[in-house]
């Protein structure tokens, strides 16, 4: 009995120690991890801003915000669950806050936090749409900010420049029917001229991954899945 | 100095070098090897990130060796590598971002690889402190190394680079080697090389003994 006892007190007060340890690591690194977590939100908004092919900005420098009082001055809509809008078929999910920028020209520039579903849990994305004239929106850059959980080397590549840059510039005419990454959407194997036509695959919603992303289907996939959501969040809610 | 066992502190710390080394030679911690080794960059993140695991949860396991009893020492070894890859995954997300994100789900999987665990069971269980640091970052340096061989091998292979600086032509591409069955091959072909290695040097050493 009295060994039982000792020993619960043993692994107890170890436990304590170790809990003790880490709380003190993690009070030391709280700081530096929000900032580094608002870094990397400032940065993906600044990126899905940029003109991807010319590299300039959409919007007026003075306009990318670099602190949280800044960024929460270009809100467009929030809630308090954190979740604006959901397609649990896709599924696809929107998320609190979404931000509204005056571009240039001066179309609104929609910018917008999602996630989809990947291998290992969520694939979060930031990306920016830019209202048309005509109607619809113009889908400009993503940046996927949270992709810890994917597999290195397989769909970790997600954000790989090469991989990212198959989800730009895709027109209102592609998400007609959702846009669908090429397996899916039955384009595979590749035709041999395919690079040429990658913008033609792309006003047909078709995005083209399995060339630079081999092995990996779930994740871009879930990034897919994620800008049909915000696509069909900005449609519903965007007069 | 050397021990009742002979060891003194170099042998110790090279011991896990290439004679034992924990990846080719004892065959521990195969899965994030393999996952992790699609580049240099990742398997260099990874292997510090082991290495420094290693040695400072074998330093303290050999702090607490005596105050432990063996029926619960297994559930306190593995809190305190866990405890010590938390602070490693808290630090990389704080300081060392871009790599955190890359390496993902693999820095807190350090837990359960083997290596650690088994050098706490091993080695600092029986060991003093400062042998047991040593055997932590010995073994860390051989995990390293081997995963800085897959991960360069590969990363070269695949794009024609390293550290993401070209090497040579992407017409050499073998694009094989960054996937699973790829990474199977190269790590097969490492083990095979280092058995023809201590082959090769027990010969040696055979025949060396016999002319004496």
């Amino acid at each position: 009995m009295f060994n039982h006892v000792k020993i619960a007190l043993i692994l107890t007060t170890v436990m304590i120690v170790i809990a003790a340890i880490i709380a003190g690591v993690y009070f030391m690194t709280y700081a530096p991890i929000a900032k580094a977590d608002l870094n990397a939100k400032f940065e993906a908004i600044k990126f899905v801003l940029t003109d991807q092919t010319t590299g300039q900005l959409l919007v007026d420098q003075s306009q990318i915000p670099e602190t949280m009082k800044e960024l929460n001055a270009k809100i467009w809509k929030s809630n308090s669950s954190g979740v604006l809008y959901s397609n649990a078929k896709l599924p696809g999910y929107v998320l609190s806050p979404a931000y509204l920028f005056k571009g240039k020209d001066g179309s609104d520039i929609y910018v917008l936090t999602g996630y989809g579903i990947g291998f290992g849990g969520r694939v979060v994305s930031v990306a920016s749409f830019i209202k048309q004239k005509n109607g619809g929106f113009l889908e400009n850059a993503i940046d996927v900010i949270d992709y810890a959980n994917e597999t290195p080397g397989l769909g970790a590549k997600i954000n790989d420049p090469d991989v990212r840059s198959r989800f730009f510039d895709i027109p209102n005419s592609g998400f007609k029917d959702t846009i669908k990454v090429n397996k899916d959407a039955g384009l595979f194997p590749l035709p041999s001229d395919y690079k040429s036509k990658l913008n033609d695959y792309k006003d047909k919603g078709i995005i083209v991954t399995s060339d630079v992303m081999t092995g990996a289907t779930i994740t871009p996939r879930s990034v897919a899945n994620t800008l049909n959501a915000m696509y069909e969040f900005l449609e519903k809610e965007v007069k | 100095m050397a021990n009742q066992n002979g060891e003194t502190n170099l042998s110790v710390l090279t011991a896990g070098w290439i004679k034992q080394n924990p990846t080719f030679v004892q065959v521990l911690g195969l899965c994030p090897v393999l996952a992790v080794s699609t580049s240099a960059d990742n398997a260099l993140g990874m292997g510090l990130a082991t290495l420094g695991v290693l040695a400072i949860s074998n330093l303290f396991i050999s702090f607490v060796r005596n105050i432990i009893p063996n029926e619960i020492r297994i559930p306190v070894y593995i809190s305190i590598i866990a405890a010590f890859v938390t602070m490693v995954n808290l630090l990389m997300h704080g300081y060392t971002y871009d790599l955190w994100v890359s390496l993902g789900i693999y820095i807190p999987l350090i837990v359960v690889n083997c290596i650690p665990l088994g050098r706490a069971e091993a080695f600092a269980s029986k060991h003093g402190p400062w042998k047991s640091f040593l055997d932590g970052v010995g073994m860390g340096i051989g995990f390293l190394g081997a995963i800085m061989l897959l991960g360069i091998t590969r990363e070269l292979f695949d794009s024609g680079t390293i550290f993401g600086y070209h090497i040579w032509s992407s017409a050499y591409d073998v694009f094989v080697v960054a996937l699973p069955p790829g990474a199977f091959l190269v790590i097969g072909l490492y083990m095979g090389l280092f058995r023809y290695i201590g082959k090769v040097r027990s010969q040696k050493k055979a025949q060396g003994d016999e002319s004496k």
